[in-house]
């Protein structure tokens, strides 16, 4: 099993503006309880910053998964909650750096 | 795994193969002598041999006919291109895709290459592949994301536009491309798939991109398509 860092960057798309206050809410509950299964599933977040003012998305997400399948996992539930047909994004992998040589 | 989009009459689920591409998109770096020499190359050769071992395929060939695709190969794309090469090799899992790409780098392919590695889970079967592959020596790299505009479309919309799309890929096999399946990158990437043609010609490539403009394939994607021809990865690596 090898730690992974798992860094999300999203910002809405222009029709999540459009949804009405109480299908926000209900998309919100459900990307919230994927985070939260992936947290039992192993996986640790980091944390979630605000970075539009140097950057074309808004947050910027860091999560610790034990390896790239449960990071997958992660994305895929959040994916199959139709979290990224309402947030443009762009992810990344990666093993913790080896000493430079 | 949940497919981003369903299987279509060209295109069949290619099942929990677990299978990962790990793409490569290369720039070759101007290197001081000393930097990169025979025992970088014969480092790379051995862990190529390794990951091999360790049931990777090292070319794209390789994921239409494993034994006639053992050859390393990538695709010479200079020409047209800001990157020098690009390929696909497959890993048996994300696992080994991550950590493959990391030995590779310290083997001392980072030394030579500034590259893009693009790694995710293989969706969709291979079609066609199986005639002569010495004749289909043009690659095709295909990268898209689904645009705001697919994002805000129907079920029914985007049902359309994937039987739309599946004219223009039935077009694409007629004109004798092998295509390598589908991949979903979206977890591990800007980019949501990736999509590899070995081709006959670049005339063949950009006919079938005409079939794709008269589908109104982009209306939905944003992508970036880089076209090259096969070389074994050895000459590429190797080369000044």
């Amino acid at each position: 099993m090898s730690d992974c860092i798992w860094i999300h960057y999203a910002r809405p798309r222009p029709h999540w503006y459009g949804l009405d206050e109480g299908t926000k809410a209900e998309r919100l509950e459900a990307w919230t309880a994927v985070a939260d299964a992936s947290s039992r599933d192993g996986g640790v977040r980091l944390g979630r910053y605000h970075v539009r003012g140097q950057h074309d998305f808004e947050t910027v997400e860091i999560w610790r998964f034990p390896d790239a399948e449960a990071a997958f996992r992660h994305w895929s539930g959040l994916a199959a909650a139709g979290y990224g047909e309402f947030n443009a994004f762009a992810n990344n992998i990666g093993l913790e750096a080896e000493a430079p040589r | 795994m949940t497919l981003l989009t369903g299987a279509t009459d060209v295109f069949a689920a290619a099942g929990s193969s677990g299978r990962c591409i790990v793409a490569f998109l290369a720039r070759r770096q101007p290197v001081p002598p000393g930097v990169f020499g025979v025992g970088e190359r014969d480092a790379i050769a051995a862990v190529l041999d390794a990951l091999q071992a360790e049931g990777w395929c090292l070319s794209v060939r390789a994921m239409f006919d494993p034994e006639g695709g053992a050859e390393p190969t990538a695709f010479d794309t200079g020409f047209a291109h800001s990157v020098d090469m690009a390929g696909a090799f497959e890993a048996p899992s994300l696992s080994s895709a991550l950590a493959g790409t990391v030995r590779l780098e310290r083997a001392g392919w980072s030394r030579r290459f500034a590259t893009e590695w693009l790694l995710g889970p293989r969706e969709f079967a291979t079609v066609g592949g199986l005639g002569d592959a010495a004749a289909h020596d043009w690659g095709f790299l295909a990268f898209w994301e689904w645009n705001d505009a697919w994002a805000a479309a129907t079920g029914s919309e985007r049902r359309d536009y994937d039987a739309e799309c599946d004219v223009a890929f039935a077009g694409d096999v007629a004109l004798d491309i092998a295509i390598a399946g589908r991949h979903r990158l979206d977890w591990a990437s800007s980019w949501h798939h990736v999509g590899i043609w070995e081709a006959p010609s670049l005339a063949a490539i950009d006919r079938a991109m005409r079939g794709h403009e008269d589908a109104a394939d982009f209306k939905f994607t944003t992508s970036r398509h880089l076209v090259g021809r096969r070389r074994p990865l050895a000459d590429l690596i190797a080369a000044d």
